[in-house]
């Protein structure tokens, strides 16, 4: 006879994870999930995906099951970033927040998608999310706006960087 | 005249200049006035950069406020996307005192403090509550007559309600009341509270969501679809063209940002708009044009 815990049905919950993401901006909202499904009905990305689904992503977050949620099968780039389970959640959970904490992980890896790195990369070395170029001023000068302003990238550089003042890195 | 530091964001400006100049020519003549932010940044995004660390995300966003706080005066955006990373980030920053005290120590090392004095308003709530919808309609000199106008919100100016405080996320009302202010007809189609799936990274989701979408605003028979954040004018402008070929649709309605339907109503010229830019030119507001130059003569 097996006892429990060596039945392998039986989920265990990888703490060491969750602890991990509770360090993110927002990431330890997700205990106060209680499964009730408010999220689902909204959601754009489970309405037009079979495998999306932000009460199943906010389970696994409370098993803290790490492979389903950032290995090579993650669906958390699924989401649209719209909100609508953020306005629902009556726990006030932030399920949207608790995903892009799981992105705030998985980037934190190398883990992003290219296309969403490309965009991440434009605005570490411009300061925008659209590079500059002479012919965006041009366009701007056919309706008298003023060409773009200089973005301070020494400031932006240094608030990107985590180390605290007077460390050395 | 009331003051407002303008923060234009990346896409506008760049992409779009003609959103920005509707905006500062029709402004003024709500008694509303903007203040150049030197020294901006991006917002930073709230899809991409906040999804790579939220922190840093935090940081930046900060540091934009506080070119604000500097001159005193309250934030208005026009991007949805850049409306949400800032009022996320002054809501977040003022609920929780060790998340602001850890953005300080960032701060700190640029010689700048985060107080949280400046507000940020998304510029339609700013045309609605501080000038309101009956100096608007004073201020038009061309009504958009018999202009039938598909609404769509998108994401991030209603939701979430309790940071963006603009309308009810279940029934809102701003962007009707706007476009009825401009004597034109707006129309909610049945997907009207469908997003426009920006952010999605699987294209089968967003194709998908924008064709039941597109779908909806076609069966109204809309002259133009009304939008008021730049992200999503891209889906429906260039995206339209794609969804159209993709699910073989006769699909034409030419999305149009609020501040240039303004524009026009407000007696600009159709050919200073800059329409010619868009892949589906609005070119059924032209009759504006004719009305005003009937009119004059």
């Amino acid at each position: 006879m097996t006892s429990k815990n060596e039945d392998n049905d039986i989920v265990k919950v990888d703490f060491a994870f969750k602890r991990l993401l509770a360090e993110t901006v927002e990431g330890d909202l997700a205990n106060f999930c209680y499964q009730c499904g408010a999220c689902v009905g909204d959601c754009p990305a489970a309405t037009y995906s079979e495998d999306f689904n932000p009460r199943e992503i906010m389970l696994k977050v409370l098993y803290g099951l790490e492979d389903e949620l950032l290995g090579s099968e993650s669906v958390i780039w699924e989401c649209t970033n719209c909100y609508a389970c953020h306005e629902r959640c009556p726990q006030q959970v932030k399920p949207v927040e608790i995903i892009i904490s799981l992105k705030n992980m998985l980037a934190a890896r190398g883990g992003a998608p290219d296309a969403v790195n490309k965009v991440i990369t434009t605005f570490e070395t411009t300061g925008r999310t659209v590079p500059y170029s002479p012919a965006i001023d041009k366009q701007r000068a056919k309706f008298g706006l003023k060409p773009l302003g200089d973005v301070p990238m020494d400031e932006i550089q240094a608030l990107l960087d985590s180390t605290p003042e007077g460390e050395v890195t | 005249m009331k003051r407002f530091a303008f923060f234009p964001g990346c896409l506008i400006p760049a992409r779009h200049p003609a959103m920005e100049f509707a905006i500062r020519a029709t402004l003024p003549k709500l008694d509303i006035e903007l203040v150049d932010l030197e020294g901006a940044s991006c917002c930073p995004d709230p899809i991409y950069f906040k999804s790579k660390d939220k922190l840093s995300w935090l940081a930046v966003a900060a540091r934009n406020l506080c070119l604000a706080e500097d001159l005193g005066v309250d934030v208005v955006t026009n991007c949805s996307g850049c409306t949400a990373t800032l009022s996320e980030t002054y809501h977040l920053l003022a609920d929780e005192p060790e998340l602001k005290e850890q953005v300080n120590q960032r701060l700190a090392k640029i010689g700048r403090t985060y107080k949280g004095t400046s507000k940020v308003r998304h510029i339609a709530t700013v045309v609605r509550d501080e000038a309101g919808y009956e100096a608007i309609r004073a201020s038009v000199t061309h009504p958009l007559r018999d202009l039938k106008v598909a609404i769509h919100y998108g994401c991030h100016l209603l939701k979430p309600s309790r940071i963006m405080n603009v309308d009810n996320p279940d029934d809102p009302s701003v962007l009707e009341n706007l476009i009825r202010a401009l004597g034109a007809e707006p129309v909610r189609h049945r997907n009207w509270y469908l997003c426009c799936g920006k952010a999605c990274q699987n294209e089968d989701i967003p194709n998908n969501m924008m064709h039941d979408l597109l779908g909806s605003v076609h069966d109204e028979k809309a002259d133009v679809l009304g939008m008021i954040c730049p992200t999503c004018f891209g889906q429906f402008d260039h995206g339209q063209m794609k969804i159209a070929k993709l699910f073989d649709e006769d699909y034409h309605t030419p999305a149009v940002y609020y501040f240039q339907l303004l524009a026009l109503a407000q007696g600009i010229p159709y050919e200073k708009l800059g329409f010619e830019k868009q892949r589906f030119k609005p070119t059924v507001l032209q009759r504006f044009d004719e009305v005003a130059a009937v009119a004059e003569a």
